[in-house]
């Protein structure tokens, strides 16, 4: 195996493998960075582009692109409070709340070095996954994989605010969000859904408008209302002082960086949960390492562990989601898929063959993953100062480019302006959910949810009867839901008690 | 003197009448072509639309840009309404849809705003048979044994609509073969790793999506519809194996678009030359060897049927009496 | 602003779960299952807060976001909101009548122009450039599709 990795590391380093990197990855970048430009659209674009190169080429192009686009998603989410792409919502609740204190420096530096550490982490997962993955992947049956939706549902406990009241509107934004989620065609009976005859809702409503709706709409109202730069009346000088501060933070906060990694790398390895579950979790998580009352307020108000969570764990859920691709055949996300198509006009067949006779294909891959992430962000580095400056650029020259981004991303996804009206009214929502206090995340999380809770429901029930709940792996996942619920309301009354000795 | 007058008038008439009576060649030059694909980009209409707008050009008078843009929404009837009402017959437009869009015309879905029929049919790029394939290890061989064992065998299906479901099912009610189907799977990918994993024995799907876990040898087909493609001509037909005319025609009715597997028209009133011009260059560019080569790499297989022959089964298909629709419409619905 | 946001919002689920449950009362067993198994609890939540509400105005939760500035609170913030709205609504609606294209450098140009209180000049040539980046980008590059606007159709021009 140790020669496979050299000669992986090795098929990469040529020349006209790492150049076709490069411009996959310059490709990549301003993807990641424009909200309007999806990373599995662009992806299917770049397809036609590979058919005369060879495989390593091929994914030194596809991948180089595809690993950069999670962590310059981040910058937009962090700067502008735009999901750059599906997958860096959640680094806006804290990365922009940075930004708006003046510490966007600071927010970027976290972000970029724990979309490093996440992007490693991935990498490192995907090659030493190798001998195992396929008893794991197998492993996590439908039962199993209703069971970590549950769990991830029983994390709405810990997004939402504290309280009775708290936790009360939290789930409530989580129920309302798995109902919207079962618009469209059901696939047991076939009915269309709440779909009121349009065409446009068969589908079901698209994820994209949604988010930047609920997200990027308050912050759009809130910019205009202030008329001033995103960072306020902040003297210019912090500014430039943060990136430093925030790669220490990733090192301060080392293990969380790390367990988020690994919560990202687990649900990109499970394939059919999608890519944009993983980063609600991991910030879920790092919500649960505040120690008192107070450091839980601090979340969403500019926490930097409510950056770094999300930010490793975009990056390493796409390590994870290669190996399902990879081992099996079976995409992880719909990017993977378009991916798959790459294989085939490459002539690889994913399956045990890419584990034995191409492996060192597959660590080539590994190293795309891992190069094209360190360069990726020594680059943004270099360009930080003059990334975090555009948050000291007057609102109105700021608004208008926002707003046009904002109003193309939601329509260029199936170019039917239905969505701009998504758009718009969740953004109606999101400004009264803010303006109400209300948690948006467990909403987020029930629209990702909801699907796969309710098929792989079905599927269980229909394939096992009643057997499939006591399988092992979901008894363990049953507890961990508790736990999950269970985890918040003892930590608020042991905090609430520690304050009352102090007083 | 009035008779006179009323020559010249005629003569004049018909000299000004000449220009519109000459033939005209269709000349792309400097245009740009789109084609309209109703999905996402990236799957498998996406595909072949991709590969046939980079080889159609050198074949078409004028050489012309030739580019795809995506309509995904309704499962394209979206793009296929789009195509039929709002696109201009001028030939700059091409569309490519659902191949089961003519079905959703025949149990008239709601939603559809077309006549497949007034269409101007370009043609067929290829043909999409489905397949039902089983676990290599199970002891069934061929679809007789799996009849003959009275055994129950699971299938994973997506939902109803979509031929992992629709396939199994009439399979199940007319053929007498024990089948359980389990529905809800997100991809028919997810359905190969849950055979995998033994969660389900089977799947049906198309051929061409089967084909690499056929090769890999974890499935293989016991049983296809109508529609031939190179590698399965020897399996059984599941219309030839049904008890009763009913049947048949319900199975037949199912696979009838199989045939016209990526479907490819121009909008209503788009001029003959043109239309001519088109199915011309088609038919070359799938012949060409480049072309052919790509496919192959991308494990797609384009085969050609010219637009007269499409519009004679769509007409088919649109006119079968009302039981047999009525009885259709119960076990297949139009959908994801 | 708190309570009355929150009292819309409870309000607002409350109806959206009570008709969602109603409508899916007459589908088969299979296709209302989960919509009711959610939204029967999620109508009892929604009530829950709506009275906790009612009953106790002065109970705030503080969600783990941001809250909207409170720079100018009142009906002067309020007036910006609206003004915000409107921006957004009528570059909506540009971009139904007059298309993509169009719409963008309006925008740019009016919103510095009216709302940055910008000069001419600077107005205008920052509104070509952001349209010529859209127009390189996204139309040259990528062949994304821009319907044309609904008034440019009615004349005959796209």
């Amino acid at each position: 195996m140790i020669d496979a990795l050299l000669e992986g590391l090795l098929l990469v380093l040529q020349w006209k493998a790492f150049a076709f990197m490069l411009l996959g990855i310059g490709v990549g970048f301003w993807v990641g960075l424009l909200p309007g430009l999806g990373g599995a659209t662009t992806l299917a674009l770049m397809l036609p582009f590979i058919y005369a190169m060879t495989p390593v080429e091929g994914f030194a192009f596809l991948l180089g692109m595809h690993s950069v686009v999670a962590t310059t998603g981040d910058i937009t989410s962090v700067l502008f409070g735009i999901p750059g792409e599906g997958t860096t919502a959640a680094t806006i609740l804290d990365g922009h709340a940075m930004a708006k204190k003046g510490e966007a420096g600071r927010a970027l530096g976290a972000v970029l070095a724990s979309s490093l550490v996440g992007a490693l982490v991935g990498a490192a997962a995907l090659a030493l996954a190798i001998p195992v993955v396929r008893p794991l992947v197998l492993t996590f049956g439908s039962p199993e994989l209703f069971m970590i939706a549950i769990v991830g549902i029983a994390f709405i406990a810990s997004l939402s605010a504290q309280g009775g009241r708290g936790m009360l509107r939290g789930f409530l934004a989580g129920g309302v969000g798995l109902m919207v989620a079962t618009v469209g065609q059901d696939p047991q009976a076939g009915i269309a859904r709440y779909t009121f005859d349009s065409l446009y809702l068969w589908n079901g409503l698209d994820l994209v408008p949604v988010l930047i709706g609920i997200f990027a709409i308050p912050e759009i109202v809130d910019l205009i209302v202030r008329g001033t730069s995103i960072a306020g009346d902040l003297p210019r000088s912090r500014l430039n002082q943060g990136a430093i501060e925030g790669v220490k933070d990733t090192f301060r906060h080392f293990w969380l960086t790390i367990r988020c990694s690994l919560i990202g790398t687990f649900i990109g390895i499970m394939p059919g949960l999608g890519g944009a579950v993983a980063q609600w979790l991991a910030y879920g998580h790092a919500a649960q390492s505040a120690r008192t009352a107070e450091e839980r307020k601090g979340f969403g108000r500019g926490d930097v562990r409510g950056v770094l969570g999300p930010g490793a764990a975009n990056n390493s859920k796409e390590g994870g989601s290669l190996i399902p691709t990879v081992a099996f055949g079976v995409p992880g996300s719909s990017s993977m898929a378009i991916l798959l198509g790459g294989f085939f006009l490459l002539g690889l067949v994913p399956g045990p063959d890419m584990l034995t006779t191409h492996l060192a294909v597959t660590f080539s891959m590994v190293w795309t993953i891992v190069l094209a992430n360190v360069i990726t962000v020594i680059a943004c580095f270099v360009l930080l100062n003059h990334l975090a400056r555009v948050t000291a650029v007057r609102g109105h020259f700021l608004v208008p480019v926002i707003l046009v981004l904002v109003f193309i991303g939601s329509y260029t996804t199936n170019n039917h302006y239905g969505d701009i009206l998504l758009m718009l009214s969740f953004g109606a929502v999101g400004y009264l959910m803010v303006a109400g206090g209300w948690p948006r995340a467990p909403f987020v999380l029930g629209l990702v949810l909801g699907k796969i809770v309710e098929n792989n429901l079905y599927i269980s029930v229909a394939r096992y009867d009643a057997a499939w709940l006591t399988r092992p792996v979901v008894l363990v996942l049953m507890a961990l839901a508790v736990a999950a619920i269970l985890y918040p309301l003892i930590q608020a009354r042991r905090s609430g008690a520690r304050s009352e000795k102090h007083a | 003197m009035k008779t006179r007058l009323a020559l010249v008038l005629a003569i004049a008439a018909l000299a000004a009448g000449l220009p519109f009576g000459a033939a005209r060649s269709a000349s792309f030059e400097g245009k740009t072509i789109t084609i309209v694909v109703g999905f996402k980009a990236g799957g498998g209409y996406d595909r072949v639309a991709r590969i046939l707008a980079r080889h159609i050009p050198k074949y078409l008078p004028g050489n012309p840009n030739v580019i795809v843009q995506n309509m995904p929404g309704g499962n394209s009837i979206t793009a296929a309404n789009h195509v039929y009402a709002v696109a201009k017959p001028d030939g700059l437009t091409i569309g490519t849809f659902n191949r089961n869009l003519v079905l959703a015309q025949l149990t008239k879905v709601r939603a559809v705003r077309f006549d497949q029929t007034k269409f101007a049919w370009v043609g067929s790029a290829a043909s999409e048979s489905t397949v039902l394939a089983i676990r290599s290890d199970l002891p069934y061989r061929t679809f007789d044994d799996l009849r003959k064992s009275g055994k129950t065998l699971i299938i994973g299906a997506t939902g109803p609509g979509a031929n992992t479901y629709d396939f199994p099912l009439l399979l199940k009610e007319f053929l007498g073969v024990d089948l359980k189907i389990v529905s809800g799977y997100s991809s028919s990918a997810d359905i190969m790793l849950a055979i995998e994993r033994k969660e389900v024995d089977a799947r049906a799907g198309s051929y061409t999506s089967l084909r690499p876990f056929i090769d890999r040898k974890l499935v293989h087909p016991v049983i296809r519809a109508r529609a031939i493609e190179t590698g399965i001509e020897q399996l059984p037909v599941d219309e030839d194996l049904a008890p009763t005319p009913r049947a048949k025609a319900i199975m037949a009715l199912r696979s009838a678009p199989e045939v016209i597997g990526r479907p490819y028209v121009m909008p209503p009133g788009t001029p003959d030359d043109i239309v001519n011009a088109m199915r011309e260059a088609f038919d070359k560019a799938i012949k060409d060897p480049q072309l052919m080569a790509e496919a192959k790499k991308g494990k797609m297989e384009l085969e050609f049927m010219p637009g007269g022959e499409v519009l004679k089964i769509v007409k088919v298909v649109l006119s079968q009496p009302k039981d047999v629709v009525d009885e259709f419409s119960k076990y297949v619905k139009f959908g994801e | 602003m708190h309570s009355k946001a929150s009292l819309i919002l409870g309000a607002g689920f409350m109806l959206l779960a009570g008709a969602a449950v109603i409508i899916a009362m007459d589908w088969p067993m299979k296709a209302k299952l989960f919509p009711l198994a959610i939204g029967i609890p999620v109508f009892c939540m929604a009530t829950a807060e709506v009275v906790w509400g009612l009953l106790d105005p002065a109970a705030r939760s503080e969600a783990m976001e941001f809250k909207l500035s409170e720079q100018a609170p009142g009906r002067a913030g309020a007036g910006r909101t609206v003004r915000a709205i409107v921006w957004m609504v009528g570059f909506l609606a540009a971009i139904v009548l007059l298309g993509y294209p169009f719409a963008i450098p309006l925008l740019v140009f009016l919103y510095l122009k009216l709302q940055g209180r910008e000069g001419w000049v600077l107005s205008g040539v920052f509104a070509l450039a952001v349209w010529g980046v859209f127009y390189v980008v996204f139309d040259q590059l990528l062949h994304l599709p821009f319907p044309a606007g609904w008034i440019l159709q009615w004349l005959g021009l796209a």
